[in-house]
């Protein structure tokens, strides 16, 4: 019986101790073995069962996985003075895990460091650039304006309808972009976050806007610049249309213009045919024509409307007084 | 404890029988309980639309696919199921929040801050779009990050930013859509390939892209200015199409009607050129005498039509009286 029981107690024991002595990191997780407070050994960073001397060591246990900083949103003025809201995060992985228990602790201790580095750095890295150098990553905006430009020069050159939407707003040229200004922040912050076995992944510019007050100039810029495109565009098209008029009444002339010379031509060549035509047949008998075409005249022209006063020395009259 | 066990009493064997019996009872109880968990906790199934990550002792071992599996149970082996065959789908300044209906719901809260952006013009533009993504690594989606969804959101978010920060605010609202939603799409997959996070992001679509509602009137106008546009020289050139046709029409009738009246002049002098030649003829064969009667004949005609006739003789002076009578007769 004692021995039953003696066996029932070391059994249990010795699985008390097994357990004591055994851990296991997950996947995801990265350890280090304390031996009353202090560091033994390497860290463990790869997952799996281990073991450790029981009772006096312990494990303390941080992720191994990449984690996220979410920044508060701040305002900060550029370089040229605009006051824009930058929204950031990060991400970020424990690469030394004693430097980062010893310093921070665990992660929330880790996130108070992180607010304020990467605050700072993104502040100092904001205001020592251009409001642009923060939203465009590339000067491909100005190749792609500069093709806009030419391709209406293009249109006008046909004497098609161009419409230049004008480039409203700002653009210069950018000497870093968002991805350098990003980039710039993480090697800045890395500098200092690297004393707490922190490693910065990448900085994301997640979100930038204007502020409030900038906000609404920007937008009442945009309005009229909307307008005056809009009044540009409307008067284009009046000045189509005066083209198109313009154009509807020289064809108009040349078409009248033409459409006479060409019925005076025919006319005229008739006429000529008929006169030459006249001439020769006329110029066999040409005091017969003359004669009758007279009298014809005559017949003509006469009416009871005239009143004639003729000589008794007419022709007509030659048998009145002289009947021999 | 000591008290009970005194090995005299008859109580004592009676409870130690009974105690025995018990324990059987007991340990078949258990036994059973224990072979149940067991053989439960031995076998998972996997649904068509996952994958199966084992995790034994801690350490990754294999992925399984959709069917029944066997894993090792108590504990030793952990099963993390992940749903690899859907599209999962991110909204960025919006939100579905229903699509059970026949018509799918939408948040009708402000989602400004996410689908406000500039644009290269430093102007601002209201984006809003959809992410769509598979898990392609179920490991590396559970254990490379420790949120994987807001890393997607987050990077998403500052891709979208980017693509349409290099775009002009016109480029964004009318012609850029298409290209900016696979320049987003490639860009983002290429910033999660550097997590290494286990996610293919299958499509990025853009959805309503506005100006900011302030501006929109004005955005509107000019889309009526260029109705207008069109209208205006719409209206010159049914003017010029009814001018110029009929004004050809016109031109053709006046030379046609240039070369009818020329066939006439051409046939009139033929005719009478004939008509002349005929009678030229028999002029010719007695000249004198044709001449005299048409002559006479003619004037017969001529003075018949004349109310009056004054036969004057020149030599007689003292017609001028006479004559002023006439003239002033006409006068009247």
């Amino acid at each position: 019986m004692n021995i039953k029981v003696i066996t029932g107690v070391l059994v249990v024991a010795g699985l008390l101790l097994a357990k004591a002595s055994m851990f296991i990191v997950t996947e995801g997780n990265q350890a280090i073995i304390t031996e009353f407070g202090a560091p033994v050994g390497e860290p463990i960073s790869s997952s799996g069962l281990y073991f450790k001397t029981p009772f006096i060591q312990e494990i303390r246990y941080v992720d191994k996985r990449i984690l996220n900083w979410d920044g508060y949103p701040s305002e900060i003025p550029t370089k040229d003075k605009k006051y824009i809201k930058v929204d950031t995060t990060a991400r970020w992985r424990i690469v030394d895990v004693l430097k980062f228990i010893q310093t921070v602790r665990n992660e929330i201790g880790a996130k108070a460091r992180l607010d304020a580095i990467l605050d700072a750095t993104t502040r100092d890295i904001i205001s020592n650039n251009n409001l642009v150098e923060a939203v465009r990553n590339s000067n491909a905006i100005l190749d792609k304006i500069e093709e806009a430009k030419k391709a209406a020069e293009e249109l006008k050159k046909r004497g098609e309808i161009a419409i230049e939407e004008e480039i409203i707003g700002e653009v210069e040229k950018i000497e870093l972009g968002r991805e350098k200004l990003s980039e710039l922040i993480v090697v800045e912050a890395d500098k200092e976050l690297i004393k707490f076995g922190i490693k910065l992944i990448d900085v994301q510019l997640r979100r930038i806007s204007y502020e409030k007050s900038v906000e609404k100039k920007v937008y009442e810029r945009m309005i009229s610049e909307r307008q005056k495109v809009a009044q540009k565009i409307k008067s284009i098209g009046l000045g189509e249309r005066s083209k198109i008029e313009g154009r509807t009444q020289r064809e108009l002339k040349q078409i009248e213009s033409e459409s006479y010379r060409t019925a005076q031509t025919i006319l005229g060549k008739a006429d000529a045919e008929s006169t030459a035509l006249f001439a020769r047949a006329l110029s066999n008998g040409k005091d017969f024509y003359e004669f009758q075409r007279s009298l014809e005249a005559y017949r003509k022209t006469f009416s009871n409307k005239i009143k004639l006063l003729i000589s008794n020395e007419s022709s007509f009259l030659k048998y009145l007084n002289k009947p021999k | 404890m000591s008290l009970n066990r005194n090995p005299n009493t008859p109580d004592f064997s009676k409870f130690a029988s009974e105690f025995k019996n018990n324990i059987k009872i007991l340990a078949v109880v258990l036994g059973v309980v224990f072979i149940i968990l067991f053989a439960t906790s031995s076998f998972y199934t996997v649904e068509p639309d996952e994958e199966a990550v084992v995790i034994r002792l801690g350490k990754f071992v294999q992925t399984n696919p959709p069917g029944l599996h066997f894993k090792l149970p108590l504990g030793i082996d952990r099963v993390v199921k992940v749903q690899t065959k859907r599209v999962l789908q991110e909204e960025f300044g919006f939100r579905t929040t229903s699509v059970s209906s026949r018509r799918s719901t939408y948040d009708q809260g402000s989602f400004d801050a996410e689908s406000l952006m500039l644009t290269g013009d430093l102007n601002v533009a209201d984006v809003e779009w959809v992410v769509q993504y598979q898990i392609s690594d179920p490991f590396k989606f559970l254990f490379q990050t420790s949120d994987p969804i807001t890393n997607v959101r987050d990077v998403t978010e500052s891709i979208m930013r980017r693509v349409v920060g290099d775009r002009t605010v016109n480029e964004v609202l009318t012609t850029g859509r298409r290209e900016i939603a696979i320049q987003a799409r490639d860009l983002v997959q290429e910033v999660l390939d550097r997590y290494d996070i286990g996610i293919n992001i299958v499509t990025v679509k853009l959805q309503d892209v506005n100006p900011p509602d302030m501006v929109k009137p004005s955005f509107n106008e000019v889309n009526e200015a260029k109705q207008e546009q069109e209208k205006v020289i719409n209206q010159a050139e049914r003017a010029y199409n009814q001018i110029i046709p009929e004004a050809k029409g016109k031109a053709e009738q006046m030379i046609t009607q240039a070369e009818g009246r020329a066939l006439e002049i051409i046939n009139r002098a033929q005719g009478d050129i004939a008509k002349f030649s005929a009678v030229l003829r028999e002029y010719r064969k007695a000249p004198d005498i044709t001449r005299s009667r048409l002559y006479l004949e003619t004037m017969e005609e001529v003075f018949s039509k004349l109310d009056n006739i004054y036969v004057v003789d020149p030599n007689i002076k003292g017609v001028l009286p006479m004559y002023n009578s006439l003239i002033q007769d006409r006068k009247e």
